[in-house]
């Protein structure tokens, strides 16, 4: 993701809630090997990965925990996988979102995760093990983080397609997104990815140009609207990207946009200042114009969400105690703390059990229940995010996650829907 | 000895040149005929990034609206930075007050970049001081929609940042015109448009030269404030390398690079063509 | 004959100083040679100035033929001036130099670059044609100055310093030039100048100007025979001005004469005793100092047989002595 994160955590409460969480969540264990308990010290982990979760308080987190140091680069996501790509030496760990990984991977600049030594391994969300949030539930199109998720053996270049011994990422957070709007300024309930279209908003609406992306919210549009049907709108054949693009260029020329956004602060910009009142958005920039006092509502459609997810894959050159550690770092990243720091942001996080266990009873109801705040839903920061009373946009986590449609994707036509595009802004 | 002492002296910029000029574009040229797929480069002699470039018609347009943009900067630019040049230069008599005018000049650059562009927002939004003033003062009854997210906008934020870099050289050559050559004119009976178009404009060429090229050259290659001023809505050909670059076509992208640097000489090239510069070095 | 140029009262000050030209008062005949000469500071090229209409008049009127120009801009007075280093453009040949001032009144290329060539051919640059200025030498450079000046058919040139740019042998070949012009042309020049030497050999009036006021107008004769103030006296030069008990006089150190008893000298002050202090030997003529006891000095320019055969040395006790009717007296406040 190209996502930021807004809110700056700081560390309340953290530590007996910390201990506790990784007690709770290393279940059996009862403790780290003493082995290498004291050289490990002298370990540094050299990760690279976005604003959503390379974040300081984490690696502070680690060194209190772990007591080894985890070197944070932070960047967006097209240069995380370019880099995981062309200089896999140059770090340890990538933080790295699914679909990237479907082009990264096979490149062969990671080593699978051994999941017997991921101690939840059983415990992560199903969406990453089974590809479905509950047995009943559809999986999403595009390059849902299953798809990509195991391979067979050490040396396959390709995807299992099912669950194997072996990760290509260790989730760490994902999100369902949909489309921002300004409530005050609407004038009528926004029900459908359609209503993006709608003259009303003639030059008040805006869609994110990061040809990725954009081209899943653009056909998201596009199929609500009727325009377009899909075979699957995460692998779309060129003459669905053809007609995509063709009713893009249209709507543009036609005015009803006002921009297209490439960075957070950007479509944070765009909202706050009223220039644009229904758009593509990312959770944090929702809350970031809620923050000034300006309503914003990350609204729920009918057709459902556009999903993402991330995750901390090995880079192949990694052994020995170095390795070690990063099983380590991986076992403590699912073992609550940073479960409870994410899901705080307004993300989901990989095991849900151990991350109840380090927030409130009001957080948890609040971020993963959809129930109204009993109080004031307070940033890492200190600052108040949403007064008590407050519901959560689009409810629970079941509500959100249950009706993911697609996830960001790797096309096979990638080359070809990025000429379009280009075409499309260009227009 | 003696000889070989002028190409001593000379090496060491020569040598960082050829290092860090002309071994990376050499570098471009070479990457610009591989073949890619997603994740990595594969050596090869292959047209097909130029066929791309030459075949699509994005990038005729794209270059068009470059060269659209590069051209109506240049003539904003260039009308604006000549007349700051002239009240510095012939009608602001005081040394103070000219350098205290010339620092004003330079004030769009006391912040980033980005800010700056930003900062045009709440400027020229639909609820902008903009907006808000000319509906306050009864001029307009809808906000002007076209002052942001427009080619417009491009342009003034283009004009805003580039005017300074034609000031500074046409101003430089309206200090070297010999104040008697004005005198020489008006006693031959020149007027005031006939003195500028017959005396200074001709005498300023160089400085008009190297502004130009200053202007030209920044916005040809200019990514930012394309896609921030335009709200993304208009393509540059920095932005479309700077899209390819993200997505790790870095052939294609090399292959633009080389397209557009061949363009900018060759602008280059005729502008020095029709202007003696070295006049101004 | 009636004036072609006429100032009266003419002043012209810049802030709140002193005046640099303080109601001057001066009328040219036509077709004549006028020099302004002065020390530097003295109001000449103010007034030059002042007359093409390059520098507003303070205070005073100027007439031009009889018409009052005192407001008008150059190129309506007829006038045309020809500027101190020349102020060629440098973008353009001699032969559209010279025809600038046509093609600034309307006329046709053909045309005016056909009248230009034949200013060209008047001062002698044919060949020059397509040179841009610095390809020419300074003497060139002044000469298509001039042919520029000139192709506007002005009824006055003014020429701001002209010749101080020459090396000494091109400044003797050009004053004969620029005499020879205004003779053949007919037209009135008026040549600012600080060099005694060139007024003398131009002028048919010359002025010679002090702080902003004119000391002395006249033909060059009459004002080297009979200088109207010590400043004209020393400023022209070849004279002493001496304080004699008869009162202040300027005698012509050519008039003076180095003798214990000046012929048909009488003891009426036409003398002057002293010790020799400088022998300067000039080829036709010695150039011989004598300081007095009561410190003033005088010179004698001796020719050099009368010098030689009587000779003095520096040191030695010497008279010099004059005829009295070479004594011009001279008004003491001055």
């Amino acid at each position: 993701m190209t996502e930021q994160k807004k809110t700056q955590p700081s560390l309340t409460r953290r530590g007996a809630l910390a201990l506790a969480g990784a007690a709770l969540g290393s279940g059996a264990v009862t403790g780290f090997p003493t082995l290498w308990a004291q050289n490990i010290r002298n370990v540094t982990l050299r990760q690279i990965g976005t604003g959503v979760s390379g974040l300081n308080p984490i690696a502070e987190q680690v060194k209190k925990d772990l007591g080894f140091t985890l070197q944070l680069t932070v960047t967006d996501t097209d240069a995380v996988a370019q880099r995981a790509a062309t200089q896999a030496r140059s770090f340890d760990i990538a933080d790295i979102e699914y679909f990237s990984i479907k082009k990264v991977y096979p490149t062969g600049a990671l080593q699978p995760i051994d999941t017997k030594r991921i101690k939840l391994a059983d415990k992560i969300v199903p969406i990453f093990t089974t590809g479905r949030l509950t047995p009943e539930s559809a999986p999403g199109q595009g390059t849902s983080p299953f798809s990509v998720g195991f391979v067979e053996s050490k040396d396959a270049k390709t995807f299992a397609g099912k669950r194997t011994d072996l990760m290509t990422l260790m989730p760490t957070v994902y999100n369902a997104d949909t489309l921002g709007i300004r409530p005050d300024l609407v004038g009528r309930p926004i029900t459908h990815w359609k209503d993006l279209l709608d003259p009303a908003f003639k030059g008040k609406a805006s869609i994110l140009n990061i040809p990725g992306i954009g081209i899943m919210d653009a056909a998201m549009v596009a199929e609500s609207a009727g325009i377009v049907k899909y075979g699957d709108k995460g692998n779309m054949t060129r003459a669905e990207i053809d007609k995509t693009i063709a009713f893009l260029i249209e709507a543009k020329r036609a005015g009803q946009f006002r921009a297209f956004w490439k960075s957070f602060d950007e479509s944070v910009n765009l909202m706050a200042s009223g220039e644009v009142v229904i758009q593509s958005m990312w959770s944090p920039a929702v809350t970031a114009v809620r923050s000034r006092g300006i309503p914003c509502v990350y609204q729920p459609l009918a057709e459902g969400y556009r999903a993402w997810g991330s995750g901390l894959g090995l880079m192949r050159h990694l052994s020995g105690l170095e390795l070690d550690a990063a099983y380590e770092y991986m076992n403590w990243y699912l073992s609550g703390w940073c479960g409870a720091f994410l899901n705080r942001q307004g993300y989901y996080s990989a095991v849900l059990e151990t991350a109840k266990a380090n927030m409130s009873e009001n957080e948890w109801g609040y971020w993963m229940e959809g129930k109204p705040a009993t109080a004031d839903i307070v940033a890492p920061d200190g600052k108040v995010m949403e007064k008590a009373g407050a519901v959560r946009d689009g409810g629970s986590f079941t509500d959100r996650m249950g009706k993911v449609v697609c996830w960001n994707s790797v096309m096979n036509e990638d080359r070809y829907m990025i000429q379009k595009w280009n075409e499309f802004i260009a227009a | 000895m003696s000889r070989w002492f002028p190409w001593l002296q000379a090496a060491p910029l020569a040598l960082v040149l050829a290092t860090f000029l002309l071994l990376p574009i050499a570098l471009i040229v070479v990457v610009s005929f591989y073949d890619y797929d997603s994740f990595s480069l594969i050596p090869d002699f292959v047209l097909t990034n130029y066929q791309e470039v030459f075949a699509s018609p994005v990038t005729w347009q794209t270059y068009l609206k470059t060269l659209w943009f590069a051209g109506l900067t240049w003539l904003v630019t260039f009308a604006l930075g000549f007349w700051l040049a002239y009240y510095l230069a012939f009608v602001v008599q005081d040394a103070t007050w000219r350098t205290v005018l010339f620092i004003l000049c330079t004030v769009p650059f006391w912040t980033s970049n980005l800010i700056r562009m930003i900062a045009w927002v709440p400027f020229l939004g639909r609820n902008g001081i903009m907006n808000n003033t000319l509906m306050g003062a009864g001029l307009i009854e809808q906000p002007l929609e076209f002052l942001l997210f427009s080619d417009f906008s491009v342009i003034l934020a283009f004009v805003h940042l580039y005017t300074l870099f034609m000031v500074v050289p046409i101003f430089n050559t309206m200090m070297r015109i010999d104040r008697r050559l004005l005198e020489a004119a008006r006693d031959a009976g020149a007027g005031f448009w006939q003195t500028l178009w017959c005396v200074i404009l001709p005498l300023c060429k160089p400085g008009i030269g190297i502004g130009s090229i200053f202007v030209v050259v920044l916005v040809m290659g200019d990514f930012a404030t394309v896609r921030l001023m335009s709200g993304g809505q208009s393509a540059s050909v920095g932005l479309m390398i700077s899209n390819q670059i993200g997505l790790m076509q870095y052939p294609a992208a090399a292959a633009n690079a080389v397209v557009l640097l061949a363009m900018v000489l060759l602008l280059v090239a005729a502008m020095l063509r029709a202007i003696d510069i070295r006049k101004e070095l | 004959m009636r004036p072609d140029v006429e100032l009266i009262g003419v002043t012209k000050r810049y802030g709140h100083g002193p005046a640099a030209v303080d109601g001057i008062s001066l009328s040219i005949p036509a077709a004549s040679y006028c020099c302004l000469l002065g020390p530097s500071g003295c109001g000449k090229t103010s007034t030059l100035r002042m007359i093409a209409g390059h520098e507003t008049v303070s205070e005073g009127d100027i007439l031009l033929s009889g018409r009052n120009v005192t407001l008008l801009p150059p190129a309506a007075r007829g006038t045309a001036m020809m500027f101190q280093s020349y102020a060629l453009f440098p973008h353009l040949t001699a032969l559209e130099n010279i025809a600038f001032g046509l093609r600034m009144r309307g006329v046709g290329k053909a045309e005016r670059l056909a009248q230009a060539a034949g200013f060209l051919k008047l001062v002698q640059l044919e060949k020059m044609a397509d040179r841009l200025p610095a390809q020419l030498s300074g003497g060139q450079q002044q000469r298509v100055a001039l042919a520029r000046a000139l192709i506007t058919r002005p009824k006055v040139l003014l020429l701001d310093e002209p010749l101080s740019a020459l090396d000494p042998f091109l400044r003797t070949q050009m004053r004969e030039e620029l005499k020879r012009l205004q003779r053949e042309l007919g037209i009135t020049f008026i040549h600012v100048t600080h060099g005694q030497e060139e007024a003398m050999a131009l002028s048919d009036i010359a002025v010679v100007m002090d702080h902003g006021r004119i000391a002395q107008a006249a033909h060059p004769r009459e004002i080297f025979e009979k200088p109207a103030s010590a400043f004209v006296a020393r400023f022209i030069g070849g004279h002493n001005v001496l304080d004699l008990p008869g009162g202040r006089f300027a005698v012509r150190t050519d008039r003076t004469r180095l003798t214990p008893v000046p012929e048909g000298g009488a003891s009426d002050g036409a003398s002057l005793a002293g010790q020799v202090t400088t022998v300067e030997y000039q080829g036709a003529a010695v150039r011989v100092v004598v300081r007095a006891g009561d410190g003033q000095t005088a010179e004698a320019l001796l020719p050099d047989g009368l010098f030689h055969a009587a000779p003095v040395a520096p040191g030695e006790a010497a008279t010099l002595g004059w005829a009295a009717q070479d004594a011009h007296p001279l008004s003491q406040t001055a």
